[in-house]
């Protein structure tokens, strides 16, 4: 079952395009990633996702088919906003009761041990805990209502390392537990490959790259060689460039089996370097499709 | 890369991951129920299941870990590390694969087998054949990180080569294989 | 080429049963009791009020009334002391503010506040819906409203009977009778429900509680006003038109008054 699904999916604000020609398949029991700059239409595509928006053009199912903001839809997917927005003159305890009211689904137990292990008073007033006991509240919120996607913008962006940590740590235990599938936007790289097995660029409102980590991994290749030898290589579909005067890196979509040209060396790349190298080159793509092929250009920066 | 060592199982020392009071129902008292537990070092380099399959295959041979002892929970390697559940599994899946681990459905995860033990007379015969390559080196004019770089290159291609992909890339040296 | 993944977890039927209605009540109860009991507590302190002047209005004006003969001076006094009251005019503004205050105060937030604050983004991302949640908001909210005002609009009849006797010759001579349409019967309480639904659009519209306030009194005052003007010009037409005593306005026909009424 794919937990998202969108084709030619896109939304204007005014004159703007937020997202354009967005087509996803994110399959389920994966945690996804969705990388990209301020401003890319990560939250665009989340709000889409869960029904705070509609499409301007195309369209996009979540759970297997189900329109967003359905109540088949919204009943499966829980949603932790940017910010983590929550009534602020409400205790802890209310919000429990709150969103138990609301959901078809409520683990009670589940939410009161997991706040108790916490250290959240349960009578305190959400506007005063700290900003990563909000968070944890707004998780625990949403994992009580043992949804099957778990959605979270931006989520650890105002928190401290500890918090960023446990929070991702119940995120995760989560997904072991209950085989929730997680979508969670963020612009930091550094933490992507201990927690994402599905990685989503998004760059100026299109999507650059969507697939497993495991197979973008196999699939590129970064090569090491003599910077004059560079240009023999426009035919093939490179990502990135960067050189020296002698030496040159080029990144390319090949894999380990791949010949690679005496002289040269090849070694494997990790997700980040990945991911930068495309973010990069707002042109390049890694997606069914025509990539496009870079030009060696010795205007790149030197490692 | 060191393994802590905690041998929290077996004393009930209390260095169980934090949080993680037995809710599930595969567990019991959430007392921590394997004689390891793994760490992660973010900044190293090696993908993260690596790093797990490479400190179960480090206890083996140091003997923290024997046939029979359980590997960590997945679930309490997530709480613990916050890494990706999957990850953990393509670790042990990898172990099994190796031989050295097998899953009981519903238990978790076992030692199978230690790792095999390398003779004395063969690792002095090793070890004087490294001597040998280390004075070639030196003579050729390498320094010490030169020899490291070298010796690290031609292992992971090493490796790449028997896990299973077949090219002949990655040796930087005399190649005359055709262009791409 | 798939990796091991945890497994996702079973289908589950997808037909289901919509969330009840009535958990929404502790919700809206629970999110807006402040405003509700302000709104009891404000209508409540009128009430009071209302009461306590017009047992004293209803003396004076069944004293003035019961005074035989109607043109001595003692009677002549007690009229004057009852006109002189002055019940009629004060009260009568202070009451017209009523629908516009409690479509303001009570109406306004309900969506404003969720739009300003961004909670919308949790509340109509749970398994209710929007459309649900706000329709189980709304509705409560305004029937309890509109009900009050309908309690308070018994009062207020009770309390303009003085006033509006037929025949009654104490009335000031350009009494805006026109005001007294909106303050009796279902009228007043239709108002409250209008201030209420204008409040509710202004919130949704605008997405900033205070400003939405301001809009909803604005949008308020214009239409009562307007009402009140068409209103006032109608009934002195009507007025005019089947008053026997008031000369007939020049240029009207039997089909009809089509000219304007003197004012």
């Amino acid at each position: 079952m794919n937990v998202i699904e969108a084709s030619g999916l896109g939304k204007r604000y005014g004159s703007t395009w937020a997202l354009r020609e967005c087509a996803l398949a994110i399959p389920a029991g994966h945690v996804a990633a969705l990388v990209g700059p301020n401003g890319a239409g990560k939250t665009t595509l989340l709000n889409l996702a869960v029904g705070l928006a509609t499409p301007s053009a195309g369209e996009v199912t979540v759970l297997g088919g189900r329109p967003p903001g359905s109540p088949a839809a919204l009943d499966g997917i829980a949603f932790v906003a940017q910010d983590t927005p929550m009534y602020k003159n409400l205790s802890a305890a209310d919000m429990l009761h709150l969103t138990r009211n609301l959901n078809r689904r409520f683990d009670q137990r589940y939410a009161e041990d997991r706040l108790a292990e916490l250290g959240i008073p349960l009578k305190r007033k959400a506007g005063k805990l700290s900003g990563g006991q909000q968070a944890q509240l707004a998780l625990t919120l949403a994992l009580a209502r043992r949804p099957r996607l778990l959605l979270l913008d931006e989520p650890v962006a105002m928190l401290d390392p500890i918090a960023r940590h446990d929070f991702m740590a119940t995120v995760l235990t989560a997904m072991a537990d209950d085989g929730v599938s997680v979508l969670l936007s963020s612009h930091v790289l550094a933490e992507l490959e201990r927690v994402a097995d599905y990685l989503i660029l998004v760059s100026r409102g299109r999507v650059q790259v969507a697939g497993e980590v495991e197979d973008l991994l196999a699939s590129h290749r970064m090569l090491t060689g003599p910077a004059a030898e560079v240009g023999r290589y426009a035919r093939r579909p490179v990502v990135r460039l960067s050189r020296g005067e002698a030496q040159a890196h080029l990144l390319v979509r090949a894999t380990a089996d791949d010949p690679v040209p005496p002289g040269w060396e090849t070694h494997p790349v990790g997700l980040e370097e990945l991911a930068l190298a495309y973010l990069r080159d707002p042109a390049a793509a890694a997606l069914p499709g025509p990539a496009r092929i870079r030009s060696a250009e010795p205007s790149e920066l030197t490692r | 890369m060191s393994i802590d060592k905690s041998i929290s199982g077996r004393d009930g020392a209390g260095a169980s991951p934090p949080g993680d009071d037995g809710s599930s129902p595969t567990e019991g008292t959430g007392r921590p129920t394997s004689p390891i537990e793994f760490r992660l070092d973010p900044a190293s380099g090696v993908p993260t299941y690596l790093q797990l399959v490479q400190q179960v295959e480090h206890a083996l041979r140091l003997g923290y870990l024997n046939p029979g002892d359980q590997l960590p929970k997945v679930r309490d390697v997530v709480a613990a590390l916050a890494i990706n559940p999957n990850t953990v599994l393509k670790a042990y899946r990898d172990l099994e694969i190796k031989g050295l681990a097998s899953g009981r459905p519903g238990q978790g995860t076992f030692v199978q087998a230690t790792l095999s033990q390398v003779a004395l007379p063969e690792l002095t015969a090793l070890r004087r054949s490294l001597s040998g390559w280390l004075t070639a080196a030196d003579g050729a004019g390498l320094d010490e990180d030169g020899m490291v770089a070298l010796f690290t290159s031609a292992l992971r291609d090493f490796y790449e080569r028997r896990n299973g992909s077949h090219t002949r890339g990655g040796a930087a040296r005399g190649e005359t294989e055709g262009v791409a | 080429m798939t990796t091991l993944t945890v497994a996702a977890r079973p289908e589950e039927n997808v037909t289901l049963r919509p969330v009840p209605w009535r958990r929404m009540a502790w919700v809206t109860w629970r999110q807006h009791r402040i405003a509700l009991t302000a709104v009891a507590v404000f209508l409540g302190a009128l009430a009071v009020s209302l009461w306590r002047v017009g047992i004293g209005l209803h003396h004076a004006y069944a004293a003035a009334a019961a005074c035989r003969p109607a043109t001595s001076p003692l009677c002549d006094q007690l009229q004057t002391s009852f006109t002189r009251m002055d019940g009629f005019l004060v009260n009568g503004y202070v009451l017209q503010a009523v629908p516009a205050l409690i479509g303001a105060f009570a109406g306004a937030p309900v969506l404003a506040r969720e739009l300003e604050t961004g909670t919308f983004r949790y509340a109509w991302t749970q398994g209710f819906g929007r459309w649900r949640w706000t329709l189980a908001k709304l509705v409560p909210l305004a029937i309890v409203v509109t009900a009050a005002a309908g309690a308070l609009s018994v009062l207020c009849s009770w309390y303009y009977r003085p006033y509006l006797t037929t025949g009654n010759l104490f009335l000031p001579e350009e009494s805006p009778l026109a005001n007294l349409f909106v303050l009796r019967g279902v009228a007043f309480a239709a108002w409250t429900l209008a201030a209420f639904a204008i409040g509710a659009l202004a919130g949704m519209l605008i997405r900033r509680v205070v400003p939405a306030m301001a809009a909803t009194l604005a949008a308020y005052i214009g239409l009562a006003f307007a009402t009140g003007l068409y209103a006032s010009t109608t009934y002195r037409r009507w007025s005019s038109r089947t008053s026997s005593t008031r000369p007939p306005p020049r240029g009207s026909s039997a089909s009809g008054g089509q000219g304007a009424a003197p004012r």
